[in-house]
């Protein structure tokens, strides 16, 4: 319990956020590759988000100072990131190295709009843990400032 | 009451509250952190009448917010009525800093003006 754990929860969150728009900026990297390591087109990836105790740095330290030992606000992790497994998108392209017998391509089941509209949500919520630092970091301020 | 009694209850009290605002804190930086994980429901801690018991009751009294609309996933963390939370309890900090600073400039100043005498 401290004001350095409140750090941590908004680091977490920022974490998670940045994590997410990792996956949707590969997501529209590759919204157009017909070929990947596993073969087949590239498919969409997702993160998604659970509560979760603190860990390391500073949540944990104040923690096992504290004797209260009631646990802390939970932050956030990225618990899974999920593979979208829907059929891909076929694609009429005779001629393409990567055309089925028929003469269709099988394309990533991506919406750039929705990719678009995903990565301002984490943004906005990164910069919302950012607001959140912001204020401690105020607050820790003031508090030195006591000992002036 | 003598006052010196008086500055120095001023100021624990001053201090549960400072105490009470770095838990109210840790809500509202969770809250904001998962705002975008399904099924999180917003909380908040009561404020109590005494202070002084804050400190370890704060946590336990944790409890879950009602009256906000959940979205699809379940989830029903409200990011401007965190902000206003934010806002508001960094407010609340500064008063409470300030106090605390007033309590220890005239205990200081006591101190030099005997030293003067």
């Amino acid at each position: 319990m401290s004001l350095f754990t409140a750090i941590s929860i908004s680091a977490s969150g920022m974490n998670a956020q940045r994590v997410r728009a990792e996956l949707i900026t590969e997501n529209l990297a590759n919204a157009d590759t017909t070929r990947t390591p596993d073969g087949g087109p590239y498919r969409r990836k997702d993160a998604i988000f659970s509560t979760a105790p603190l860990e390391g740095s500073f949540g944990s330290f104040a923690e096992a100072l504290s004797s209260a030992g009631l646990g802390s606000y939970p932050g956030v992790s990225v618990s899974q990131v999920t593979v979208d497994e829907t059929d891909p998108e076929k694609r009429y392209l005779p001629g393409h190295p990567d055309a089925d017998a028929d003469g269709y391509v099988a394309f990533p089941h991506i919406n750039p709009a929705e990719e678009m509209v995903d990565l301002i949500s984490a943004s906005r919520s990164f910069q919302a843990n950012v607001a959140a630092i912001g204020a401690v970091k105020d607050m820790i301020a003031r508090s030195i400032d006591l000992l002036r | 009451m003598d006052w010196h009694v008086q500055i120095e209850r001023a100021g624990v009290e001053l201090g549960n509250y400072l105490g009470f605002l770095v838990r109210r804190q840790e809500v509202i930086a969770s809250n904001i952190a998962n705002a975008d994980t399904p099924g999180y429901r917003s909380r908040d801690v009561a404020s109590p009448a005494d202070f002084s018991l804050a400190l370890d009751e704060a946590r336990a009294s944790a409890f879950e917010v009602t009256g906000l609309a959940a979205h699809n996933d379940g989830n029903n963390v409200s990011i401007d009525r965190e902000s206003r939370l934010l806002a508001e309890n960094d407010l609340r900090f500064n008063v409470a800093t300030q106090l605390l600073r007033g309590e220890f400039k005239e205990l200081r100043e006591a101190i030099n003006e005997g030293r003067a005498g």
